[in-house]
């Protein structure tokens, strides 16, 4: 059913091509009429701001000289800027507020990393109370140590890096095949791997905690990883397991014995022992964020969507699986994000002329182009509802500190562990990629699901036929956009595009909203 | 009081030039275009650092 | 050397999933337990009325219908085995075990299941999935004898009423024991400078005691053994010796083109192999056997999906001890095309076994049916073998 805007008119730039040259960066920022062109102005220096705190710091200077990945972060406004394209009022203050959070975090992240990174800042005291952590793992069993500080290292190296520029992974997957690495494997354990290989990781902490999530690569790229730490760096590691049969009640006790044996390991090489007051408080916190990612759900499940593409998926990633509740910063994050969510809602805003179909992203996104779903929006009135990566827990855990509660928090824990991001769908049975996406289609009333193939990705690549019969016997438009998730050399941004362009062209017979984005130059742009 | 007024006015003065300067700045996307033309010699910088390449 | 007289039999046996020893099996009212993994304990899926057949697909030429259920970007193996059942090569099984050991196999199985690929006609069929420790530790001996009890013992007992008490797996592990005493005393033919079997021979027969009723097997196995103590080796030189490690590998011929190439296969630590797959599990009588058998699956596993880092740094150092016990020069680490985890267990076992052990080290990723890609492989081992050969005439340390 399309959805038409009521009296819509989008204050300023209506072609969003006028933007793009074919340059690395855009002609100039958009126009979006004079209230939003200020507000996205104020935004813009409260990330200059951000921005220039970090480089105040001289070690952060020094990183940027040691560390090849952080010539990316060159680019955090314009990142700011792709996911921003073609919005007002309040989807554009939604992608802000997330977005620019996200931002903060990274940047908070990125300064203790460089604090305590022998290399740089070269904190003794401070690295000895730092724990990394893998890039896809959730951060559950830091919940009971407020004093002890999880560093996700790999996040700004990889993920973060590819959402930052297109290039950003195509060094590292280089070395890593250069070593011997086939390159058929998912390109993210392989660019970790191939980080650890050419020595570009900040080396901290008294300790690591890897895990097995989300997949068979980061389960064996951990091996490549925790060789190094243990034998060059004297660190040592533990590997967490979750198990990949998750939805069986017979693998919880496996997991959650487990989760003690991290939490002792942590207790043993940081000196500090388990807080159960602190780990409540967090998990008070999850259930919090729980609901409102239903909530927004709940919202993006009527005709007008609010919080939606890649900033609710990027936020939900970094809330859920970075935080998982130990920050205190979040919450009212999150509840300003459901106030716009509401507010945008009740006054029925949208952000494209017509919703001609409505979405639900399925698969693993290319971290280099994630901003083709603000693109779907603008260029074919199609709109994402969510998308698999955003689609977690939903169950509350225990929150109030009893005897029983405090056994049962380490199942939770390990029940949060398994069903980190992404990995809870890609893993654990058919049932939870494949069927549990027709209830979500039923759910949010949407009639296409888009399928990022990512063509590395066994567990997805697995049951491409199961999913191509089982939309066609639904009845619901199944659009294939394969790529190869961080390197673009295999999939440039237009191959990507392309395939959607297709399909919206040779199946639904539609012509765009907007044609000037329909093809971008932007194989050469950050 | 004029000490006052003065101070107003040089604020004002102050305010107005930074919002034009950086305004102009975030429009026509300079920050961008200035970092983009850093990112080469960062680069080329990287490719001569010494590494432990190490499996 | 005098061929040995069941060396045919065997060959011919491993053309076909459903080969006469199944047939006769299944004609005699046994049930075939069929699985993928060697992660599964073997002897669980032989109690009783039961028998175990691991599944291959030999003669695979085309995979075309299984690519397109699952992408050219699957392993091989996993995609060979849909292959085949789909096109009804399978329907022999009465039951399928399958441990989530890799997620390729996961999805081949899924598939099958979805599909109604095997079981027709046969209400008992059951699809058993099972999850299989991560680590070698009490904790992963805890779980798998909770999952042996539900997905393996249950559904035995619940659909086809099969024996599952403790005497009946210690009857299967005794069976289970002579199957492997018999093909690791084979193996120690193996030894020396004038082995008395090829490599080849002996993956032969060692893949037979996987696809085949265990039963069935023994008594030939037993020739073979007698005939070998009076077999005169080849009076040859072979131009190296080599380890061959890595994933599933059930087509002979692979082996068959490294000895072609002068080389000879002194030790097998690949999954279908005999290193650890017929290790002997000793039981005690102080504890159940489900418990011994589940232990020794997960103490004595080398599958890379472990991933503790004792069990990391152990499989490389599993592969020295058995180069230095089989005399080998070189190691050779092959995987099946698109695996994961061999991938990278390939990468870092080939750099550990040259940098830490000091071997020479040939790192290949090869089809699932050699046959597709012989001349390539043929040139990488050549080339390995006279880079070795260089080296001993040289002098230089292995």
């Amino acid at each position: 059913m399309v959805v038409k805007a009521e009296n819509y008119n989008r204050p300023g730039d209506k072609q969003l091509g006028v933007l793009f040259d074919g340059g690395k960066v855009r002609k100039r920022r958009e126009w979006r009429g004079l209230k939003d062109t200020l507000y996205d102005y104020g935004r813009w220096l409260h990330i200059m701001s951000i921005l220039a705190k970090f480089i105040a710091k001289p070690r952060n200077i020094k990183a940027m000289f040691r560390y090849r990945w952080m010539a990316n972060y060159l680019a955090t406004p314009h990142m700011i800027d792709k996911f921003t394209m073609g919005l007002r009022d309040e989807p554009l203050r939604i992608v802000h507020t997330s977005m620019d959070f996200v931002v903060y975090d990274v940047a908070s992240t990125l300064d203790n990393i460089f604090r305590g990174d022998r290399r740089t800042g070269n904190d003794v005291e401070y690295s000895k109370k730092c724990v990394l952590s893998d890039e896809n793992a959730m951060t559950a069993f830091m919940m009971g140590f407020p004093t002890v500080h999880a560093i996700l290292r790999e996040v700004p190296c990889m993920f973060v890096a590819n959402l930052l520029t297109q290039y950003s992974s195509t060094h590292y997957l280089d070395v890593a095949q250069q070593a011997g690495i086939p390159g058929d494997v998912c390109p993210m354990p392989e660019a970790e791997a191939g980080t650890s290989i050419d020595d570009d990781f900040a080396v901290l902490g008294c300790c690591a905690v890897q895990v097995n999530t989300t997949c068979d690569g980061s389960l064996m790229g951990n091996g490549i990883i925790a060789k190094r730490l243990e034998r060059e760096y004297g660190i040592p590691t533990f590997q967490l397991l979750a198990p990949m049969r998750h939805r069986e009640e017979d693998v919880q006790k496996y997991a959650a014995e487990d989760m003690k044996k991290a939490i002792a390991f942590v207790e043993e090489h940081s000196g500090e022992k388990w807080d159960w007051t602190a780990y409540f408080e967090s998990a008070k916190r999850v259930n919090d964020a729980t609901r409102k990612r239903m909530a927004w759900l709940e919202i993006n499940s009527t005709p007008y969507p609010q919080f939606v593409g890649a900033p609710f998926s990027l936020y939900n990633d970094t809330n859920y699986m970075g935080n998982c509740g130990r920050s205190k910063l979040f919450p009212p994050v999150d509840a300003k994000l459901l106030a716009l969510a509401q507010q945008g809602y009740e006054a029925k805003r949208m952000m494209a002329p017509e919703y001609r179909h409505r979405c639900i992203v399925w698969g693993v996104q290319p971290q280099y182009c994630i901003d083709m779903l603000n693109w779907m929006v603008h260029c074919w009135g199609v709109v994402p509802l969510t998308d698999m990566l955003s689609m977690i827990n939903t169950k509350m855990i225990a929150e109030e500190d009893t005897p029983e509660n405090r056994e049962q928090a380490y199942y939770d824990m390990a029940w949060l562990n398994e069903n980190m991001i992404m990995r809870n769908r890609t893993h654990g049975g058919y049932k939870v990629l494949v069927s549990e996406l027709w209830e979500f289609c039923d759910m949010m009333h949407a009639d296409m699901v888009m399928l990022w193939e990512h063509m590395s990705c066994k567990a997805l690549d697995g049951m491409h036929g199961q999913f191509e019969e089982q939309a066609r016997e639904r009845g619901i438009h199944l659009v294939w956009v394969c790529h190869d998730l961080c390197d673009p050399r295999v999939y440039t941004r237009q191959a990507i595009r392309n395939q959607f362009n297709d399909y919206m062209r040779t199946v639904m017979r539609e012509e765009p909203l907007d044609p000037s984005i329909e093809i971008l130059p932007d194989d050469n742009a950050w | 009081m004029s000490i006052l007024c003065n101070l107003i006015k040089k604020l004002l003065i102050a305010g107005g030039s930074f919002f034009a300067v950086t305004f102009v700045v975030y429009f026509f996307n300079l920050d961008m275009k200035l970092t983009s033309k850093i990112e080469p010699f960062l680069i080329k910088h990287y490719d001569t650092m010494p590494r432990n390449t190490y499996l | 050397m005098k061929d040995l007289k069941h060396l045919l039999y065997f060959e011919n046996l491993l053309q076909n999933a459903d080969n006469e020893l199944v047939q006769q099996a299944k004609s005699e009212g046994k049930i075939c337990v069929a699985y993928v993994c060697e992660n599964t304990p073997e002897p669980l899926m032989n109690l009783g009325n039961a028998f175990s057949v691991r599944l291959r697909a030999p003669r695979t030429d085309s995979m075309e219908i299984s690519t397109y259920y699952m992408t050219s970007f699957l392993c091989e193996y996993t995609r060979a085995l849909l292959e085949r059942a789909i096109e009804g090569g399978f329907n022999f099984a009465d039951g399928i075990i399958a441990p989530d050991g890799c997620t390729m196999i996961n999805r081949c199985v899924e598939n099958m299941e979805l599909l109604h690929t095997m079981g027709e006609g046969n209400k008992k069929f059951f699809f058993s999935n099972m999850e299989i420790p991560l680590k070698d530790d009490d904790n992963g001996v805890e779980l798998a004898i909770l999952q042996c009890k539900n997905h393996i013992l249950a559904p035995l007992h619940d659909s086809y009423g099969i024996d599952i008490s403790d005497a009946s797996i210690r009857k299967a592990v005794k069976e289970h024991n002579r199957v492997c005493e018999l093909i690791r005393a084979i193996g120690e033919y193996r030894k020396g400078d004038k082995p008395r079997i090829t490599g080849y021979e002996f993956h032969v027969l060692t893949l037979a005691t996987y696809v085949a009723p265990k039963y069935l097997v023994i008594d030939k196995l037993e020739e073979t053994l007698k005939e070998l103590k009076t077999r005169k080796p080849e009076n040859k030189e072979y131009r190296a010796r080599v380890v061959l490690v890595g994933s599933e590998m059930d087509d002979s011929d692979f082996i068959k083109l490294i000895e072609d190439t002068g080389a000879y296969v002194c030790a097998d630590r690949f999954c279908y192999g005999s290193l650890p797959g017929r290790d002997p599990i000793e039981l005690n009588d102080d504890e159940d056997a489900l418990t011994q058998v589940c232990r020794h699956y997960v103490h004595s596993c080398q599958c890379p999906r472990m991933m503790n880092m004792e069990k990391v740094y152990g499989r490389k150092q599993y592969v020295n001890d058995l180069a230095k016990e089989y005399g080998a020069d070189g190691i050779i680490y092959e995987q099946v095309k698109f695996c994961d985890p061999w991938a990278y267990e390939r990468t870092l076992g080939s750099t550990m076994l040259r940098d830490d052990f000091g071997y020479p080290v040939l790192s290949v990723d090869r089809p699932y049916s050699i046959n597709s890609s012989v001349g390539q492989m043929r040139t990488r081992v050549q080339a390995f073998v006279e880079s070795i050969e260089i080296k001993k005439l040289r002098g230089g340390a292995k």
